[in-house]
């Protein structure tokens, strides 16, 4: 077994689906940053350097799929929401038709 | 921005460092940009700080740090791409440069850009150079382009400096010409890029 190999390829794979995964966490929900890795750690087992999903939310920003708010806090500490935008919204659901087609494929192909 | 507050010594100083490296890092960018990543790293801060278990602050503040990653590595992507946003909407070429070399290593595309900045930047420096020194010209040889430039020993040659006074309000026009189209066709790019 190439261990170096399998290590570069989970993560490109990682890093590949981490802004369908983030998406798919935001649908129906808002989240902070904090709270948003939380809930991508509880669901998917899935360890991210936690600094890396800043840059992946600003640029989910510029593509116009989510949109922020910040929410003054009694800490004095405001949280940073994230939500999905309509645009956002209608480019999950392609994707997560894209990914079927694909979940289906990779099944065929590993049986 | 509200700092939070900790308990010993060590890990506000901790905590002071690991902010100043983020205002490091991103130095660059409006004071806006800034502000934002800023207070938007102290509430993740703030909030893997609350949310723990473990006893020792310091230990406790070490672990939020070390899964949020180095500041420089982390906020790299991020600087470069707010960077570029700034640089193609102003048109200052301070930004483009930090822009560029933020950008060095998205691509051959921006190594050509690169190239065709520091060639207008050239053509100021021939500007100043014709201030100084009145052989600096446009040299035809008959019908033939040969030169922009300086020419040692004009008397010797049968080189015809063809621009004479008109030498630095043509390649200013040129210049800032070029320096435009560049930037439009850079800006064009990104469009194109943002459309993929």
């Amino acid at each position: 077994m190439n261990e170096i190999f399998i290590k570069k390829w989970k993560s490109q794979v990682k890093k590949g689906t981490l802004a369908f995964i983030v998406l798919n966490v935001l649908k129906n929900n808002e989240f902070y940053g904090y709270e948003l890795i939380e809930k991508i750690r509880k669901h998917t087992e899935i360890e991210i350097a936690e600094g890396t999903l800043y840059p992946l939310m600003n640029r989910l920003k510029k593509e116009n799929l989510v949109s922020s708010k910040w929410v003054e806090q009694s800490s004095g500490i405001p949280r940073k929401y994230y939500l999905l935008t309509d645009t956002g919204s209608n480019t999950l659901n392609e994707m997560r038709e894209y990914w079927k087609n694909l979940e289906k494929s990779i099944k065929n192909i590993i049986k | 921005m509200k700092h939070i507050k900790f308990n010993k010594n060590a890990s506000q100083k901790i905590y002071n460092d690991y902010l100043r490296r983020i205002e490091r890092t991103t130095k660059t960018l409006p004071k806006i940009d800034r502000n934002e990543i800023l207070m938007e790293f102290n509430s993740h801060i703030y909030e893997g700080t609350i949310n723990t278990e473990t006893t020792n602050e310091v230990d406790n503040l070490l672990a939020v740090l070390d899964k949020l990653g180095i500041p420089e590595e982390v906020l790299k992507p991020l600087v470069a791409d707010k960077k570029l946003q700034q640089a193609t909407k102003t048109f200052n070429p301070i930004h483009l440069i930090q822009a560029l070399a933020l950008n060095i290593t998205n691509g051959i595309s921006y190594v050509i850009f690169s190239l065709l900045y520091l060639f207008i930047f050239s053509g100021i420096f021939l500007i100043i150079a014709k201030i100084f020194n009145s052989n600096v010209g446009m040299y035809y040889r008959g019908d033939e382009f040969r030169v922009l430039g300086l020419i040692k020993n004009i008397e010797h040659s049968e080189l015809k400096e063809v621009l004479g006074n008109w030498f630095i309000p043509a390649m200013l026009i040129a210049i800032i010409a070029l320096y435009m189209i560049t930037t439009l066709v850079l800006k064009l790019k990104r469009f194109i890029n943002h459309k993929n």
